[in-house]
Formats: structure tokens, sequence, C-alpha cells
């Protein structure tokens, strides 16, 4: 049997995003649009509906004058993450054999 | 980076290989602490041994008032920092309480000597052995081997301190702090300019 792969992760940038946030404690927006060269629009969408699965944690504050956003994964985030990771493996193997 | 596109389970992980590579090893340039305190208390050990030895000054000890000084020059300075990074890995976070427990270490071994009058006898032996601590720590962390080196030998000079008099303690900890901070230091601003010029 397949472990469904969650729909949540199974999308680029929402991937992506988990994937650079599993390895820090905590990461600003500019950094992971950097990092993912998404534009801020996208990246935006994206990382909302994160935040809605609860996968995310997004603080927003003002830092000079300036909006900051920081994001950081939370232990749900984490176990999806695990999750998906793991119904990966599944199909790699089946397609191995 | 393109929303919605149907992608399979190989291509889903070499995204998660390459972004995790992206963060891997990341920590924050932490040299300007080495080198400001390696080079401050390398000069003090060296003022006051002057001082004390050959000028015969009574009190060649207020040269160690640049210890608070430095303590307040590095909150500044760490404070500033904070505001600039835009991403803290778990290395940064363990590093930050690291050097936290052993800058409070110091001050508690200064008035360990101060309020029970000490002869400060002892203050370089577990002085050079917090040098030790912490640098052990962060080059283990870092997985950075001078740092680690750097550490090791002073766990040995600690030992070694304690048959020397104070005088000559101050000219071990200037030989401690050249090892574990100065020399490390260097050598890890190079190595991360290199880096930084390399992926320009």
């Amino acid at each position: 049997m397949f472990k469904e792969l969650d729909p949540i992760l199974h999308s680029q940038l929402r991937l992506a995003v988990m994937s650079l946030l599993i390895g820090v404690k905590e990461a600003e927006f500019t950094f992971i649009r950097e990092k993912t060269n998404a534009t801020a629009g996208n990246l935006s969408v994206q990382v909302q509906k994160l935040k809605e699965a609860g996968y995310i944690e997004v603080v927003k504050q003002f830092k000079d004058n300036y909006p900051l956003t920081t994001c950081k994964i939370t232990p749900k985030g984490i176990e999806a993450f695990d999750a998906y990771v793991q119904a990966l493996q599944q199909y790699l193997q089946a397609g191995q054999g | 980076m393109q929303e919605d596109k149907a992608f399979s389970p190989q291509e889903s992980l070499a995204l998660i290989q390459t972004m995790i590579s992206k963060t891997k090893d990341s920590f924050a340039d932490n040299t300007f602490y080495f080198l400001f305190w390696g080079w401050l208390v390398f000069g003090c050990c060296l003022v006051s041994y002057s001082l004390k030895v050959f000028l015969h000054y009574p009190n060649h000890f207020y040269i160690w008032w640049l210890m608070p000084v430095g303590g307040v020059i590095t909150w500044i300075y760490g404070a500033r920092q904070a505001k600039k990074e835009r991403v803290k890995s778990f290395v940064d976070e363990a590093l930050d309480y690291v050097w936290l427990a052993v800058g409070l270490a110091f001050f508690v071994l200064v008035l360990v000597n101060v309020v029970g009058g000490q002869t400060w006898q002892t203050a370089f032996t577990y002085y050079i052995l917090l040098y030790a601590i912490g640098t052990f720590v962060t080059g283990n962390l870092i997985r950075f081997k001078p740092l680690i080196i750097g550490g090791l030998i002073n766990f040995v000079l600690a030992v070694v301190s304690i048959r020397f008099g104070y005088d000559n303690q101050l000219l071990l900890g200037a030989l401690a702090i050249f090892i574990s901070y100065i020399i490390p230091g260097h050598l890890l601003r190079a190595r991360l300019q290199k880096n930084t010029s390399q992926h320009a």
C-alpha cells in the first residue's frame, strides 16, 4: 500500500521552503526568497498555505521601520516532513524493485 | 520556481537535498569575537606583565578594567549583528549559549577572586581552562580544526600553569590566548573570506 503524498508538501515551492526551514532554527522571508528564487508574491501565498496547515510559524514584526517576516518550522511540520520523506522512500523503493 | 507543476518522487528528493545543502553547515561569522578578545587579552597580559615586572608599578592590575569595557563593546556589536542576521541555525544558537556560559564563568571567577580575597594564584589556570572549553566546543560545532587543536593545547596549558607564579602566568595566559583565539581566529577569517569570494 502506498501512502498518499501529502498534497501540502508535494508542491515544489512549499517543499523547498520546508526543506530550508527543517535545517535551521528560523529564517527571514527574504532569505527564503533568495534561496528558492521565488517571487515575493508567489512565496507569500505558499508560506500562507503552510501556515494554515500548521506546518510553520510566521512572525511579523518591524525592524528599523521595515516589515520583517520570520518563519520557523513547527513540530507538526517536522512530523509531516518526516512522513512525506518516508512516503517518498516507498515510491522510490517500489520503482527500483 | 514554478508552483503546482507535477513532479516525480525523484525530483522531489533532489529538491529536498538541494535545499538542505543550502543551509547545511551555515553559521554566522564570529571571528570578530575571537580576534577582538584574543588581541585585547593578549595585549593586557603583556602590558600587565611589563608594568609589574619591569616598572614595578603597584597598580599593574588596573589594565584589567579594559575587560568590562570589552564586554560592553562585544554586547553592542552582538546586538547590531543580531539585527543583520537573516537566518539562525541551530549551531548559531548553541554557540550563543556556550559563549554566554563561558562569559558568565569569567565573571564569576573574578567575583570569586575578589570576594574571596584570593591571591589570584590560580586565576589563569581557570581562565585558560575556560578558553579551552569555549574553543574546543566551538571548533567541533563548526568543524574547524585549528580551534579544536587550540582548545586541546589550552587544556594542557591549564595544568602547566599551576607550576608557575602569577608573573609568569601572565605570559602563559598570553601564549594560551594566542594559540586558542588569535591564530584560529585569523585562519577562520581567511577561510570565510575565501568562501565568500568563491560564491560571489
